[in-house]
């Protein structure tokens, strides 16, 4: 069918996007829908900041609170942090970085994308007053099967159609990169994009199956009148965190290791010299996603569960460090000898691995149990999840979206837009997230659309409101930037930062046949990081 | 010696401070090569415009960075285990008291020698104040362990102990447990920290801690709820 579609991208008409099994198209589908519900998500956490600027109730009333939290939280970790680098840049980059025509099943990966636009479309009727839910993303029970939660089936069934879409997803990502590499290339010459994604497929796999059995039981309690997590017939509340952390934990690396690869891709080639320790690298990835299995418990420290598995996971949960840290220390012996260009990409990832460096040292707390008891359920915790999977992964994104983008659209990213949005998001970040980290210890706890008026507690809800409009107005500019790019962005070279990865071989944007061919021809000594030349900018 | 303000807030801002030099010292050792490294290879036009490409790795450093993290990580957590017996051991002269979460509220038994309650508070739900009736504050003595008994009534709550630095989640169907003990009189917040859903910001008290002979004049004086049928349903 290849004749029938002859445009990329723009040129495109309507029936041709509705219909498409072309893996880029669907990549920038996902990514494009992904990035709108970051928007949205981003504008519902700026009004719940708001909100806890000051002592009192004053600008939304604690149900219509709950319902931002909650949707705040859903939206950015399963569209922002999942739909967009697993779904967008996954679909996007697997078959061109490993050289192959297209993914292994396109028809199966263009429902796994129908069935993310239901749930998208689900997410949207929430937005109706009547439909609100306002259990937080985690909808633990016996709340979440009262009235005052709101439309439980809603979430169910978007947890179930998301689920579709990423099982799915995984055994098609998985089965390309066994079955469909181009000839020479093989595991140690596979870029690390590639390897965190299906290491991050792999943990999907395994893990969704356990979230959508504790919606299911959810829903079946609630409507049908089962009592799995009901005390008062025998069944456990408990039941329920057990099976929903045994996949939502590690459901937080498949949202941070492709970003790991994000990093790990750019910062050579700004760099100009090959990753550091590449290796260690891949035992790190696989390292951290054997250990994401075994540390559940951790969100769990204080919720009644014995004593000897809070130890147990306490020491599995900080061993996580050790994986986390090497790659740290890889990126930095990257940049140790290199000829390093601060162009925004670079900026963007370079910013995202020092949000990430104070996000594990602040994680360490939340493993050593001791330390847990006194600031679990704290502000503390948000703070932290907003350095690791808010920051790092964001500015991961951002700058994974303008290194890409000329591949994506044949257009430049406009550079000024770029850096300028780095540093207000860099600056309004770490000013919004640090000081919620320090209130938290002192004792704030989270959720609270309302606190009493302990005077610090105020003066560092002040400083964090100041800090998230410096990041909201980063977005912003970001945001025009896309705008800009794609309406007036000088036309792209193929290979604008001259790297050695295999998807830069193709004109920009990516034709739509890939390399024309079945497979690229790949030179017996050909590596992505295998920097030499310098490079033509 | 310095008195002592709670337990097991000592022993938990030990932990913390342990774990800040730690981490600091971490911060400093990475971040600062790490900005060096920035400004130091910078790509010139014409002087420096590739990198080091012969190195692609170091195992010795890589094995370093392994293992001596490895060793801290497991010191930590170590630690962190013989800190959190204590947090978990209550004394054994402790005086017990139940307290039972309810939306939005809680309900506080204090018992005699024999378990029988003999006192009971009732905090009620207030949502537009943090101000706190005196009759609804949880009285404690000063410098005697308490160990709380926890349960819900309806959905998942908890129980933080601001000043104390101890926090449980109260589980319909279950009982959990945790210790405390406030040294200096004086009053401090008490709030839920598990989300109970529209009152969870509201659900909070203040507890009162007096010199023990005063403690034992109010246990035996009326309460709030004393007289008077239980505020809340169920079976306790």
């Amino acid at each position: 069918m290849r004749e029938a579609i002859p445009v990329p991208y723009f040129g495109a008409g309507l029936k041709e996007w509705l219909f498409t099994t072309d893996h880029k198209k669907i990549g920038i589908l996902y990514l494009t829908t992904s990035y709108i519900f970051f928007l949205v998500a981003g504008l519902f956490g700026l009004i719940i900041r708001l909100e806890q600027t000051s002592p009192g109730i004053q600008y939304v009333q604690p149900d219509f609170y709950n319902y931002l939290l909650t949707g705040h939280g859903a939206v950015l970790l399963l569209w922002w942090a999942i739909a967009s680098h697993i779904g967008g840049f996954g679909n996007f980059l697997l078959p061109l970085m490993i050289g192959a025509k297209d993914v292994a099943f396109p028809r199966l990966n263009a429902l796994s994308w129908w069935a993310f636009f239901g749930a998208s479309v689900l997410v949207l009727l929430t937005l109706i007053p009547g439909n609100h839910i306002k259990m937080m993303w985690t909808g633990y029970p016996p709340y979440s099967t009262t009235g005052d939660a709101g439309v439980t089936a809603m979430y169910v069934f978007i947890i179930h159609l998301i689920g579709i879409s990423s099982i799915a997803t995984a055994v098609n990502f998985i089965t390309t990169y066994i079955k469909m590499r181009a000839p020479g290339i093989h595991f140690w010459n596979t870029n690390m994009f590639v390897h965190c994604l299906i290491a991050a497929n792999v943990i999907q796999l395994v893990g969704v199956p356990s979230l959508a059995g504790a919606v299911t039981m959810l829903l079946l309690d609630k409507y049908l009148g089962t009592n799995f997590y009901n005390p008062a017939k025998g069944g456990d509340p408990l039941l329920y965190q057990n099976v929903f952390w045994f996949y939502s934990h590690p459901v937080v690396y498949v949202q941070i290791l492709p970003v790991f690869g994000f990093f790990s891709e750019i910062v050579p080639t700004f760099a100009r010299r090959p990753l550091f320790g590449y290796k260690t690298m891949i035992f790190a990835v696989w390292g951290i996603t054997l250990l994401s299995f075994m540390v559940w418990i951790h969100h769990m420290f204080v919720s009644g569960v014995p004593d000897w598995i809070r130890v147990i996971m306490s020491y599995t949960t900080i061993l996580i460090a050790v994986p986390t840290g090497i790659k740290i220390f890889n990126w930095m012996g990257t940049l140790h000898g290199g000829a390093i260009i601060l162009r925004s990409p670079m900026l963007y990832a370079l910013g995202g691995i020092f949000m990430f460096l104070i996000g594990g040292l602040t994680g360490i707390p939340n493993a050593m149990v001791a330390i847990d008891l006194g600031i679990s359920d704290s502000l503390f915790i948000v703070g932290h999840f907003h350095y690791v999977l808010g920051m790092a992964l964001t500015l991961g994104l951002f700058g994974a979206i303008i290194y890409w983008f000329p591949k994506m659209t044949g257009k430049m990213y406009p550079e000024g837009f770029g850096k300028l949005s780095f540093w207000l998001v860099f600056i309004g970040a770490n000013l919004f997230y640090f000081f919620q980290m320090v209130v938290g210890m002192l004792g704030n706890p989270r959720r609270y659309p309302d606190y009493p008026p302990i005077p610090e507690w105020v003066t560092l809800h002040h400083i964090q409101t100041v800090g998230a409009f410096i990041l909201g107005l980063g977005v912003l500019v970001f945001t025009i930037g896309i705008i800009k790019g794609l309406l007036s962005g000088e036309k792209a070279p193929d290979n604008p930062w001259n790297s050695q990865s295999l998807e830069w071989r193709i004109a920009s944007p990516a034709p739509v046949d890939n390399f024309g061919e079945e497979h690229p021809k790949v030179e017996p000594d050909y590596h992505p990081y295998k920097y030499g030349a310098p490079p033509a900018f | 010696m310095e008195q002592v303000f709670a337990y097991p807030a000592k022993w938990w801002s030990e932990a913390v401070t342990v774990w800040l030099v730690v981490a600091v010292v971490i911060y400093v050792i990475v971040a600062i090569p790490g900005l060096y490294f920035i400004m130091k290879y910078r790509f010139k036009p014409g002087v420096r415009e590739i990198g080091d490409h012969e190195k692609h790795g170091h195992w010795g450093l890589e094995a370093l960075w392994t293992i001596v993290p490895t060793i801290i990580v497991l010191v930590l957590a170590t630690y962190s285990f013989a800190v959190f017996k204590k947090q978990r051991t209550a004394p054994p002269d402790a005086m017990t008291i139940k307290v039972t979460g309810f939306m939005w509220g809680w309900q506080v038994e204090y018992l005699d020698e024999k378990g029988n309650t003999i006192k009971t508070v009732v905090t009620s739900f207030n949502p537009s104040s943090y101000e706190i009736p005196e009759d609804q504050k949880i009285v404690v003595p000063a410098g005697k362990p308490v160990k709380a008994l926890l349960t819900s009534l309806d959905v998942i709550h908890s129980f933080y102990v601001k000043p104390a630095r101890i926090t449980e989640d109260m589980v319909p169907g279950r009982i959990t447990h945790l210790w405390f003990q406030i040294n200096k009189p004086g009053e401090y917040w008490v709030f839920c920290r598990e989300f109970c859903g529209t009152g969870h910001s509201h659900m909070f008290t203040k507890l009162k801690v007096v010199p023990p002979e005063q403690f034992a004049l109010w246990l035996k004086s009326e309460t709030n709820v004393a007289n008077k049928p239980s505020q809340i349903d169920g079976n306790l």
